[in-house]
């Protein structure tokens, strides 16, 4: 039920203390006509209520009803949150035109409601993700266990002597000064990412999608297993067969010449599809591992666009980069699917002790390609060693990662110098592993290799990017590269971080900047060899 | 000598009330700080019960766990895992690897007293 625009008119005008006639004279219309509008005995609307509104210094909306409208929506949302299950609501119409005041409270807390629980959503994660404040809670948990057993202990037991009782009591002064320590460090820490953002950006949604998902998307590994017998039919899954494939269902042509060629945006590249004269080129030096699978990534592509899309058309990603992101990134999980078939794959990544290099062998297939396939056994009742996946350009910028649940892999920016994965640059096309020990006392293998594509002259500069995989070091012991370690004894594991602003290890000599510490900590790094205060607070 | 219980916890306060609650339970108790250790007396003191944390220094809880269930000697121990974090993630590993029952921190003493109850095969005392 709206409340009638006339009343409301009158209302207004009266609250103003103008008189109908003087308000008719502004409005450009009788006296007579007013009094009929404000007694609802007329319809009003179009110019003539936009007027009025204006001298009325109302919005037009609240008039006419329209912002009723979206509020007794609002509070029809807010009557049905299960917060309010068993709460005799009255109807929100009533509600609307009898309480207009509070109504609006009722919605304007039931936003801030939603902000406040998306925010506690977004620390939720934090502190999931988070190793410093991960640990900060372990302290607390900690501090807390010993305080409440002890406590417990007190209460409940009544013949204790003094000496323990005094040692009890000795406890909880310690524990609670500990944790008022670590409680002021939890604070320090909220109120540096009180400025958190709230926009995810387009590479963080597709992360979002593929995390969620667990890196195994069942319509994609069903279509591969469709495309690849297609292309078996014709011969051995491989270079000849998806040439002949690709010929004869969709008269695509292969070239092949020395030299530089760019595609349609203008951007250089190993290999190209030109639309227009149906022909994949390569670069001469492109190798063999990389013509299968941009080949099989074509086939894909023009055999399955639908499969992909389907996946891709999801709220999740929210935009069209977001969207053409993910459409890469699936229909290289589609190509990486029919090259390395699920079953097959993951008996013969068993068998080989998940080596990577044999596996390269067995498919004809390149390191970070049998890498990015190994990631995605995530089948639920058929899955393989659980790895996390990072890449890292030259320049030690991180541009690809799958997480472990609880490894905290930086999904942006750089890692922990100290990790195997930049390490790798020093010896390419070499495997070095390494245990590496986080502060928290987790400890993971750490495998990685670069590889650089083949150069083309003297002067193209073939920069290589390096890849590496993780595993708990509980699960090191099924792969070939945990033979001959002590996978029990952690005296020459690598100790380190996430990265330096997530790490809280005050001992490591790498360190290359200050961690998010909570307020007060002293800086140590870069300072004068002898101590100076810089700033009033600051510790010298 | 054979023992109860074994705890392996490297917090000291934590330590001290374990050990009180479980010896005014009636058991005899022995205390190690890490996960070597722990191994090594479970080897060395046979327990009933092995009581032990997830985040202990050399060797974390989950590798004695591992370790004890391959071995076929240690293998039908029963295992209390105590767990700081209190996440899904902990427990899921654990689960796996064969803990037996699980209690989260912090804990009242009578949770932690009533598990080993069970794990030595007592019936759960009346309250």
């Amino acid at each position: 039920m709206r409340a009638p625009i006339g009343l409301k008119i009158s209302s207004r005008r009266r609250a103003l203390g103008v008189s109908q006639a003087a308000l008719a004279r502004r409005a450009g219309i009788s006296a007579s006509y007013l009094n009929l509008i404000e007694r609802n005995k007329r319809h009003v609307g179009g110019s003539l209520l936009i007027r009025l509104a204006e001298e009325l210094g109302v919005e037009l909306a609240e008039l006419s009803g329209d912002s009723e409208h979206r509020l007794i929506a609002e509070l029809d949302e807010a009557f049905a949150d299960p917060v309010l299950a068993g709460v005799d609501m009255p109807a929100s119409r009533d509600l609307v035109a009898q309480q207009p005041a509070a109504a609006q409270a009722i919605a304007r807390l039931r936003r801030a409601y939603l902000g406040a629980t998306a925010n506690a959503d977004l620390y939720a994660d934090r502190l999931r993700t988070d190793p410093l404040l991960a640990q900060l809670l372990h302290r607390i948990l900690s501090g807390i266990t010993a305080v409440r057993s002890t406590a417990e202990i007190l209460e409940d037991v009544t013949d204790l002597d003094e000496g323990e009782r005094s040692r009890f009591v000795e406890t909880i002064t310690r524990e609670t000064r500990g944790l008022t320590e670590v409680a002021r460090g939890l604070i320090g820490q909220f109120e540096v990412d009180a400025r958190g953002r709230r926009t995810l950006s387009p590479i963080r949604e597709l992360d979002d999608l593929i995390f969620e998902r667990d890196n195994y998307f069942p319509a994609l590994e069903e279509a591969a297993t469709e495309l690849r017998a297609e292309i078996e039919a014709i011969g051995p899954f491989g270079e000849a067969a998806l040439a002949v494939g690709l010929a004869a269902k969709f008269g695509v042509g292969m070239a092949r010449s020395a030299g530089r060629e760019v595609d349609a945006a203008g951007f250089p590249g190993q290999y190209h599809f030109n639309t227009a004269t149906r022909i994949m080129w390569f670069q001469a030096s492109a190798g063999a591992a990389t013509r299968q699978f941009q080949l099989t990534r074509l086939y894909a592509e023009l055999s399955a666009a639908d499969a992909i899309e389907r996946e891709v058309d999801t709220p999740q990603l929210s935009s069209g980069t977001a969207r053409r992101l993910g459409y890469r990134a699936l229909s290289s999980y589609l190509a990486g699917a029919m090259v390395f078939p699920y079953g097959q794959f993951l008996a013969d990544a068993e068998a080989q002790r998940y080596d990577i290099e044999a596996l390269c062998q067995i498919y004809s297939a390149s390191f970070e390609q049998v890498a990015h396939r190994l990631v995605s056994l995530r089948k639920p009742d058929d899955p393989g060693l659980p790895f996390g996946f990072l890449r890292s350009d030259a320049a030690g910028r991180l541009t690809k990662h799958f997480p472990l649940p609880g490894l905290p892999l930086p999904s942006a920016g750089h890692a922990c110098p100290r990790w195997v994965i930049y390490g790798a640059f020093r010896t390419p096309r070499t495997l070095t592993r390494q245990i590496a020990q986080f502060a928290d006392g987790s400890r993971y293998l750490f495998i990685a290799s670069a590889q650089a594509r083949s150069g083309t002259g003297f002067a193209d500069h073939a920069i290589p990017t390096s890849v590496m995989l993780a595993c708990d070091v509980l699960h090191a012991d099924r792969t070939v590269y945990g033979a001959g370690l002590d996978l029990g004894d952690g005296s020459t594991d690598v100790p380190v971080g996430p990265s330096c602003r997530l790490c809280p290890r005050r001992d490591c000599a790498d360190r290359q900047e200050e961690a998010f510490t909570p307020a007060g900590e002293p800086a140590a790094v870069r300072a004068p060899l002898v101590p100076r205060r810089f700033d009033v607070g600051e510790p010298g | 000598m054979a023992v109860d219980v074994l705890i392996a916890e490297d917090e000291p306060s934590i330590l001290k009330s374990l050990d009180f609650i479980l010896r005014r339970a009636g058991w005899s108790i022995e205390a190690v700080t890490d996960g070597e250790a722990a191994l090594n007396a479970v080897r060395r003191s046979q327990p009933r019960v092995l009581v032990l944390d997830v985040m202990l220094p050399k060797r974390s809880g989950f590798d004695v766990l591992k370790h004890i269930r391959a071995d076929a000697a240690l293998r039908e121990l029963p295992v209390l895992i105590l767990t700081a974090k209190g996440q899904a993630q902990d427990r899921r590993t654990a689960e796996e690897l064969g803990a037996d029952r699980f209690v989260t921190k912090p804990y009242a003493n009578a949770e932690v007293v009533g598990a080993v109850r069970e794990l030595m095969g007592l019936a759960p005392a009346v309250e």
